[in-house]
């Protein structure tokens, strides 16, 4: 057992993490927003972790709480990350659509060139050095942290999925002028979404630094974008599970194919292609398909006649 | 048929409602007045402007001059989720039902603004109550208009008069006070209007709703309403007791040619 | 400022900027058609400056399956003067667009067929990109190759003037994309405007439905549509290559990002908005300040970022209107 985690424990971290990225980008996407912005949040997030475990400026916090500097990290990421979401989705969100889209790349972008240039984040170099979470000694005890991550972060999502801020979410995805009408305000929900995103992957990135000791201004590209995106609609974009599928399989694919060595990106690309022509619900999708959802159960104490209402104005 | 009384609050209130979209005036200079309770119709030729009034009226088209005001609130530009708080809803022309969701889900939605649970009560679970009671009174309405039995269906799915049905069941469980029906009865034979008729009496008899309706059809218009006005070009061109307005030479003469 | 470096300046950004207009050209036009943003775009772009180097020098020694390969010992027959040259471009444009061609053929059309999401053609252009981009570097190699001074002939490398005592220089490259991007737009606008093939196409891109009511084969506009995209992408690439050397399979990337920057700040859809929106852009690149050069890069994308929220439907665009 020990010995496949060793061999493996990396690829497996590697897996989880890209499931939770799916998933950041699954939540702006249930209330209908397709933002490519989480590389630019698990970057900073990262950043962030990178900075408070290396730089001197922080080594009386380190001193003072040892190992509980980790979680400390992800706070304030997560705190950060929230912050700027809001900051950049109350404007970007009154966008539809492609153009959302893009002002999410051109924010992802910004911020990597605006890393590649400053000190404190290293520059070209990045930040390297940085400290093991906990003083772990292998790679796969970041499954400790990772996993359960992971799936408190499925709890989440599935608890909200039955809320009434999931059936906001889903309302103005389907039809956001509808929602509006039927008083759901569009434009709070939408920066909800996003910021929900924003801060998961934060933590991710803030989580991610400690387990690749160094960090620079690669982890928050627009190819990633580009790979989250395919996590998501190849696994399956309208169920919860359809993200992690998505990342843990197409993580898994290039480092299963690896013995293909150059060919590995060009199957990559293959499977992207032919994926979303066979696969058009993902994969999770797919497999739903076959099965109908129960019908809902009428609850025993329905009121025979509807009470005229009360509120209004 | 209640009769009109001229001692009725006014709800409603337009006051030189115009809308332009460059150089084309939809709704010119439009005032009228709708009162407590009231059946108020809305015809005209096709182009009028009746869907666009609709649209300036519940916030989703802002006036280009004019004010509306309800119950003595001025609301005029309000956001369509401020004014569906404020207790005016609607039906849409072209039927806007969230068609990849179950009937039941698109009338639960419809309950936002009169529940209150936030993203951490959902997320712990702790607005049960809450639930529990946008899920009755989701079923209580699918009752009201007979569609209870088919709650778990893709909306997409149900036919033409049924959408139109659920829409209105949706319109519904925002609890409101003002209820704007935008051609209600688009493709529907003359059993259905007739049905159709009787349901909006009864929704408006049991739910004591002012009924704001669009319509096509004429002898439903004049049989529905207590009052009916009729915009041609985006002018309101006569306002009134059924039977005067359709005596108008005005209006005949804006319907000559027509249907 | 002195008027020297603001002339310099000026001259920098349209150059760049025309490269930037062209290569936007293409995505703007299968937009207006489409209203899809064709990712493969910044991969038929690589591809149209590798394959021109193919013809004009046809030597590989970096790292790649053609390693060692020299397909013209003697030099090639499509260097050493302006003609050829052109000739070698037109012909690596020509490809490009038969291959953007294909790449709608096997990439987006079974996707129409099927009804599929928009955002699924998103996804499977960006895996036709990374199969291109990918195949090349298998081939190829990763590194840099530059084109010989000598490929169109011997021509000044510059032309420079004096402005007072100070000199401003411009490339000859230079003067050749912005005659390229000049005749390009002429010819493209009168295709648009006047033809009955640019007619056709307008009215495919207006309504596909009422167009293909009207006996337009919809289909075959669109692949012309992909042809022309496709071909403006490989000149583009070309002359990127020619001006700055070929750096690598990845250097397509960047123009694709930045060409998103481009037509959403000109209006997507809008061909002269492409142009407009490439030269605006280059223009700012060009003037900003040497200190700050490292940004440079980020220009375009604060460009877009901002037009987006105070102008969405971009310089050129038409607002949209919602229908209700």
């Amino acid at each position: 057992m020990s010995g496949f985690l060793e061999q493996y424990g990396f690829l497996i971290v590697t897996m989880v993490q890209a499931g939770l990225l799916g998933l950041s980008l699954y939540f702006p996407l249930q209330a209908g927003q397709l933002s490519l912005a989480s590389p630019g949040f698990y970057a900073l997030g990262g950043y962030v972790a990178a900075i408070m475990l290396t730089n001197p400026a922080f080594s009386g916090l380190r001193d003072t709480l040892g190992n509980g500097m980790f979680p400390l990290t992800w706070l304030v990421a997560a705190l950060l990350c929230g912050l700027l979401g809001l900051f950049v989705g109350v404007p970007a969100l009154r966008l539809r659509g492609i153009y959302l889209a893009l002002a999410t790349i051109a924010f992802v972008e910004i911020l990597r060139v605006v890393s590649l240039n400053l000190a404190v984040t290293g520059g070209a170099i990045g930040i390297f050095g940085i400290p093991q979470a906990f003083g772990f000694q292998d790679r796969w005890q970041y499954l400790w942290l990772f996993g359960p991550l992971l799936l408190l972060t499925l709890l989440f999502a599935r608890q909200l999925e039955r809320s009434r801020v999931g059936r906001a979410f889903r309302a103005i995805r389907e039809d956001e002028l509808a929602a509006d009408a039927m008083g759901v305000p569009p434009t709070r929900y939408k920066v909800l979404a996003f910021v929900i995103g924003a801060v998961l992957a934060g933590i991710v990135g803030a989580m991610s630094a400690p387990f690749l000791n160094t960090w620079n201004a690669k982890q928050g590209t627009f190819d990633a974008s580009i790979a989250i995106l395919a996590f998501v609609l190849i696994g399956g974009s309208r169920n919860i599970w359809g993200p992690v599928v998505g990342g843990a399989l197409l993580t898994a694919i290039p480092e299963v194919l690896r013995f293909l060595a150059d060919w590995r990106l060009i199957i990559n690309g293959l499977v992207l292609v032919v994926a979303s022509l066979y696969l058009p619900q993902g994969i999770v999708g797919a497999l739903q398909g076959v099965r109908r959802p129960p019908p809902p159960r009428r609850p025993p104490s329905v009121p025979a006649v509807v009470e005229a209402p009360g509120g209004g104005a | 048929m209640t009769a009109v009384s001229t001692e009725r609050a006014t709800v409603l209130e337009a006051r030189g409602l115009t809308r332009r979209f460059g150089g084309l005036v939809a709704v010119n200079d439009v005032s009228f007045d709708v009162r407590e309770g009231e059946i108020f119709g809305l015809i005209g030729p096709n182009g009028a402007g009746k869907t666009t009034l609709f649209n300036l009226m519940t916030g989703l088209t802002p006036p280009s001059s004019g004010t509306l005001t309800y119950r003595g609130h001025n609301v005029t530009g309000l956001a369509p989720h401020r004014i569906a708080a404020l207790g005016i809803s609607r039906t849409f022309q072209n039927i806007r039902l969230f068609r990849a969701l179950s009937a039941l889900e698109n009338v639960k939605i419809a309950q936002h603004v009169r529940t209150g649970a936030g993203l951490w009560a959902g997320v712990f679970g702790t607005a049960r109550a809450e639930e529990r009671r946008v899920e009755e009174r989701a079923w209580a309405l699918l009752d009201l208009v007979g569609l209870a039995d088919r709650a778990g269906e893709l909306a997409a799915n149900f036919s033409y008069g049924d959408q139109r049905r659920l829409e209105i069941a949706r319109a519904l469980a925002t609890e409101p006070r003002v209820l704007l029906l935008d051609e209600p009865a688009a493709g529907m034979n003359t059993a259905e209007k007739g049905q159709l008729t009787a349901f909006i009496r009864e929704v408006h008899d049991r739910f004591d709703l002012t009924v704001l309706v669009i319509e096509h059809h004429v002898p439903l218009v004049m049989n529905l309403c207590d009052r009916v006005a009729v915009l041609n070009f985006g002018q309101l061109i006569a306002v009134g007791d059924p039977g005067a307005v359709q005596r108008d030479p005005k209006v005949i003469e804006a319907y000559l040619g027509g249907e | 400022m002195e008027l020297s470096q603001f002339l310099q300046n000026v001259l920098n950004g349209l150059a760049i900027g025309s490269v930037y207009a062209i290569f936007a050209l293409g995505y703007t036009l299968v937009f207006s058609i489409l209203g899809i943003i064709n990712f493969a775009h910044g991969a038929v772009f690589t591809l149209g400056a590798y394959f021109t180097y193919t013809l004009v020098v046809g030597q590989f020694e970096n790292n790649g399956l053609l390693k060692g390969i020299n397909l013209f010992p003697n030099g090639s027959p499509l260097s050493g003067n302006p003609a050829v040259f052109a000739l070698a471009t037109l012909i690596g444009a020509v490809v490009a667009g038969l291959v953007a061609v294909l790449i709608e053929r096997l990439a987006f059309r079974p996707m129409r067929a099927r009804g599929a999401e928009p955002l699924l053609a998103l996804v499977s252009s960006l895996g036709v990109a990374l199969v291109i981009v990918n195949l090349i570097q298998l081939l190829v190699g990763a590194e840099i190759y530059n084109f010989p001074s000598d490929a169109y002939g011997q021509v000044q490398p510059a032309l420079s003037f004096h402005i007072g005592d100070r000199v401003v220089i411009v490339r000859t490259v230079q003067l050749i994309i912005f005659a390229v991007s000049l005749v390009m737009l002429a010819v493209l606008g009168y295709v648009i405007g006047r033809t009955k093939v640019g007619k056709a196409l307008r009215a495919v891109a207006e309504n596909p439905g009422t167009a293909s009511l009207l006996g337009i084969s919809v289909d075959r506009f669109i692949l012309i549509t992909f042809f022309l995209s496709g071909f403006l992408g490989g000149l583009a690439g070309t002359l990127v290559g020619t001006a700055f050397g070929v750096a690598g399979p990845y250097f397509g990337v960047t123009y694709g990002l930045k060409g998103l920057a481009v037509i959403v700040l000109g209006g997507l859809g809008s061909i002269p908005g492409a142009v407009v929106g490439g030269l605006v852009i280059g223009l700012a690149e060009a003037f900003v300040p040497a200190q700050y050069s490292a940004y440079k890069d980020a220009v375009a994308f604060a460009l877009l970022f901002v037009i987006l929220l105070v102008r969405p439907q971009g310089l050129l665009g038409r607002a949209q209107i919602q229908k209700v």
